[in-house]
């Protein structure tokens, strides 16, 4: 009789009630409004990369462009050196994300089997992380001016490298440590090196949390604006410095800006989603499982 | 014939323990030779580079002028003196604070909107993310195109909204050109604090409300006392990394406003770039960026500390 009292009380309770209607209607108002604040300022990119020049001005604003022109994409790409931004972007990026994980790879193993250094140097590593940009890129620019590497892809590699090492570690610390040691353990007692069980039992095992790394590694790069700021010019300048060529005109370059802007996000949007089971452990460093 | 024999054996088994030795000391000295490229790309490209500038914010180092006489302190004076300098670092605390609180306000709401499953929620969830994949560059030119008068279409539709025409200069007016900085930093980086508030929520054990509710306690008085205890280490963590990368901002006012009007948007980031690189002060912006490495370091190893101490209630 008790049990159904109980029961009776959980299920009609004014309280039970109260609780189960407090996330009612208004979480999908907060939701929408949120999502047309998100995909508004999108939505108007896209359709100014579209728009012929006359629309810019009009009044009231053109939504819906009745007459849509590829134009604006050929100049961005051609007159303003889009497309060799993107050439050297994809290759700085793609180099600098293998090379950051394979490096990376070899740290985060060696901290995650032999806590090599103790707490103080993977901390250290990821100090790295928190470092202001501007106090590394000013005598990075001075050394690079000195030993010829300004303005070279190889000089933003290295760069690149070494900032995206933090995250890439720490990422895969996290993946190592959920790899069950008794494998490794067995291949060396088989007669492996440590080389070997490694690089044939640990890494393939651990696979997932490299490709989701340097999936977020890829993305730090081909976003990245700073660096290739200072340490390139005019021939190792990355996609995200050709905005630089807008700066400063009134009025007529808004098409190019969009389309360039709608060429350069889509790739990294779409790795973005596709990674984004790993986003919650990409975002804090390996720190949070998601 | 036995001589050579013995000879040829000797030599193999010199041979196969100069390897056994080598792959031996390999195995002993694994751990770190795992380290070693990565420590040394650190070295080389952060450490060097650190204690370079150093050494040129106490020299005056100028491309035009040759040897590098010794000024002390000189450099570190004038960017102290210096009340632009002074006004960036305001502005950038201030900034900072604004946009963290804004995006951690709007990211916890968002993230108990999407704690319980809905229809459509997984595709929600993949537009949410959308600004975290995008370069801090473009959300800044999108912000302007937004923004700019005559072309962008906000002035216009305030005005729709207010029935007068408004001719605000989101980009060129002074308190103006704060909201819009605002306004792309909340665009880009709420979904940063949405997804780990939400990542944190998620791992509430529901089975913890259920037995409030058995006693009675729901809605604000089960927010409070389940909830956001659960939630604060989480909270720790997301405010923490939002706060370190928010001091840095310079990318969006490199694009929206160029420092100005005047030095109004001056960040600390952007005070030191134009120091550097259109003046060309190389070592009184490495003095300041010292300054601003010291100032950044006592925030993290106090920020750190914090969240350890989170991690570990």
């Amino acid at each position: 009789m008790s049990q159904g009292a109980i029961a009776g009380r959980s299920g009609t309770s004014p309280k039970r009630r109260r609780r189960r209607r407090r996330p009612g209607k208004g979480r999908f108002v907060l939701l929408g409004v949120f999502l047309i604040f998100l995909l508004a300022p999108l939505y108007w990119m896209f359709i100014t990369s579209i728009k012929p020049s006359d629309d810019y001005l009009a009044v009231p604003p053109v939504w819906f462009p009745s007459r849509p022109t590829l134009v604006h994409y050929s100049a961005a790409l051609f007159a303003y050196r889009g497309l060799q931004g993107i050439e050297n972007s994809l290759i700085i990026s793609i180099s600098a994300t293998a090379l950051s994980a394979f490096v990376g790879t070899l740290m985060a193993y060696s901290f995650a089997r032999f806590e090599t250094g103790g707490k103080h140097l993977s901390f250290w590593v990821l100090s790295q992380r928190f470092l202001p940009p501007i106090a590394i890129v000013l005598p990075v620019f001075l050394i690079y001016r000195t030993v010829g590497l300004n303005d070279t892809r190889f000089g933003l590699v290295i760069a690149y490298t070494v900032f995206t090492l933090p995250v890439t570690v720490w990422m895969m610390f996290a993946y190592f440590k959920g790899v069950p040691r008794s494998m490794e353990d067995a291949a060396l007692v088989d007669g492996c090196t440590r080389w070997e069980a490694f690089w044939r039992v640990a890494v393939p095992l651990a696979a997932p949390g490299i490709i989701a790394a340097a999936v977020f590694a890829f993305i730090a790069c081909w976003t990245e604006f700073f660096f290739a700021l200072v340490l390139t010019s005019r021939t190792a300048f990355t996609l995200p410095t050709v905005f630089r060529a807008f700066l400063g005109f009134q009025g007529a370059q808004y098409g190019e800006a969009s389309a360039l802007a709608v060429v350069s996000l889509a790739p990294s949007i779409a790795l973005g989603v596709l990674a984004q089971r790993h986003l919650v452990r990409g975002l804090t460093l390996g720190a949070v499982r998601g | 014939m036995s001589r050579v024999g013995e000879a040829r054996r000797r030599e193999a088994g010199l041979m196969a323990g100069f390897s056994t030795g080598l792959s031996l000391w390999g195995d002993r000295h694994f751990k770190w030779l795992l380290l070693a490229p990565g420590i040394g790309l650190i070295l080389a490209l952060s450490v060097y580079p650190l204690l370079f500038s150093l050494w040129v914010s106490f020299v005056n180092y100028d491309f035009q002028i040759p040897g590098h006489a010794f000024v002390g302190l000189k450099n570190f004076s004038q960017v102290v003196l210096d009340p632009v300098a002074r006004w960036s670092l305001v502005l950038t605390v201030m900034l900072s604070a604004a946009n963290v609180t804004l995006e951690f306000a709007l990211g916890l709401s968002l993230a108990l909107a999407m704690v319980r499953p809905f229809p459509g929620r997984s595709l929600v969830m993949s537009i949410l993310i959308i600004p975290l994949f995008i370069s801090p560059v473009i959300v800044g030119q999108v912000w302007a195109l937004l923004l700019q008068r005559p072309f962008g279409p906000t002035n216009y539709l305030l005005g729709l909204l207010l029935r007068r025409e408004v001719t605000i200069g989101w980009l060129s007016e002074s308190p103006w050109v704060y909201f819009a900085l605002i306004l792309s930093d909340v665009w880009q980086w709420t979904p940063f604090m949405f997804v780990i508030l939400l990542a944190g929520l998620t791992s509430i054990p529901p089975n913890l409300y259920e037995a409030s509710e058995l006693d009675g306690i729901g809605g604000w008085l089960a927010f409070r006392l389940i909830t956001l205890p659960l939630l604060a280490p989480m909270i720790t963590l997301a405010i923490t990394f939002r706060l370190l990368d928010a001091i840095r901002l310079f990318d969006t006012i490199f694009i929206m406003t160029a420092g100005g009007p005047g030095t109004k948007t001056y960040t600390s980031s952007f005070y030191l770039y134009t120091v550097g690189f259109t003046q060309f002060h190389l070592s009184q912006a490495t003095a300041g960026s010292w300054i601003l490495l010291v100032l950044t370091a006592a925030l993290v190893s106090f920020l750190v500390r914090r969240l350890l101490k989170a991690e570990a209630v």
